[in-house]
């Protein structure tokens, strides 16, 4: 009990770290990784039922994909572009950042390295069978093994579009044309395309 | 389940569920006589042994969906060499977007990793590239209308 009691006080730093990507573009009082996970998993459940997915399984993952930030950096597609000239950031984050391929895959390993590392040192006290559960629903998210790693990847992503748009149309300090893009590029699963058409009608449309 | 979809994969994708589809059919067969597997006591446990542990259901309606696509699978294969300079599943697709270059493999979904630049046919640049040839240009409209240029393609054989 002691050790679970642990992790949770560690897993509550999650409540206080704000999103690096809304930080990074000078959003007021931003979202934290709690806030996104909480309706992140929120998101996975009610739009889950429509595919006959786990849905146990889908809740779970949502709650523990981030939580390797307890320890690890949020990071960001921009981080490795970013110019030392905080003036330059606007305009970088108007487009959605394209790489080589080397480079994708350099960072891709990268993160997933780094983020595996965290997330070992976040649950080594669990019991054994909840630290293998947590770490294997990890590598499912991550690698998008089973329907529901991929569908959960793509949440997180659909998530992400949600809030921007919501701070976008409160304070329009950044460009919103960026995560449009990406998310046509990311997200195939057709619940989830549905769902965007709602987004889009919703936001954009009068 | 219910409407017949075809599932493309590349050759090392099919070789991948095949060993999982092998891995799902061993351990029921465990379950069923009630040993417990060597391999969940291992730490480099397989996240879907772990998933289904629990949930003999479970595990047989990943045993059966994994049939479902062997039934309906169609392994990606590169055209004939007229038709290498359209844009196909298993192409890889010099494109530029926003006067930026990038690269995309089409792939199905059961493979795709964005991240990685491995784009599903079913997504929305996935769909809108496919038929294409370089120099076209093609409008992907989402609230915003982004032209992704063809600048190359390949098929790696």
């Amino acid at each position: 009990m002691k050790n679970i009691l642990d992790f949770l006080i560690k897993v509550g730093k999650l409540k206080e770290k704000k999103r690096r990507g809304w930080v990074l573009r000078n959003v007021k009082n931003p979202e934290t990784i709690a806030d996104h996970t909480f309706r992140m998993a929120m998101m996975s459940w009610l739009l889950g039922e429509q595919r006959k997915l786990n849905i146990n399984k889908i809740i779970k993952m949502s709650l523990i994909h981030d939580l390797c930030e307890v320890y690890s950096e949020d990071i960001t597609p921009y981080d490795k572009l970013l110019p030392k000239d905080k003036r330059q950031w606007k305009e970088m984050f108007n487009k959605w950042p394209r790489l080589p391929k080397k480079e994708k895959e350099k960072i891709f390993l990268e993160k997933y390295k780094k983020e595996n590392e965290a997330l070992e040192k976040l649950i080594l006290k669990l019991p054994p069978p909840l630290k293998k559960e947590i770490r294997n629903l990890w590598i499912d998210y991550e690698e998008g093994l089973t329907r529901e790693g991929r569908f959960v990847r793509q949440v997180d992503r659909v998530e992400n579009l949600l809030q921007a748009l919501q701070y976008w149309k409160k304070g329009k300090q950044f460009a919103i044309e960026s995560w449009w893009i990406q998310i046509e590029e990311l997200v195939d699963d057709p619940i989830l395309l549905e769902f965007i058409k709602v987004l889009d009608k919703k936001f954009h449309q009068k | 389940m219910s409407e017949i979809k075809k599932f493309y994969l590349t050759s090392e994708g099919f070789e991948k569920i095949k060993k999982e589809y092998k891995n799902l059919k061993d351990l029921r067969l465990l379950k069923i006589r009630g040993e417990v597997p060597k391999i969940w006591q291992s730490e480099d446990l397989n996240p879907e042994y772990l998933s289904f542990r629990e949930d003999l259901s479970f595990l047989e309606s990943r045993i059966a969906e994994l049939e479902y696509i062997f039934k309906n699978v169609e392994l990606i294969k590169p055209p004939s060499k007229e038709k290498q300079n359209i844009v196909n599943l298993g192409a890889t697709v010099g494109v530029e977007v926003e006067g930026q270059r990038d690269e995309f493999k089409i792939i199905g979904p059961l493979e795709a990793n964005p991240s990685l630049g491995k784009i599903s046919n079913e997504s929305p640049v996935g769909r809108a590239l496919l038929g294409h040839r370089v120099g076209d240009e093609v409008i992907v409209s989402s609230p915003v209308k982004t032209i992704y240029k063809i600048k190359k393609i390949r098929y790696l054989s």
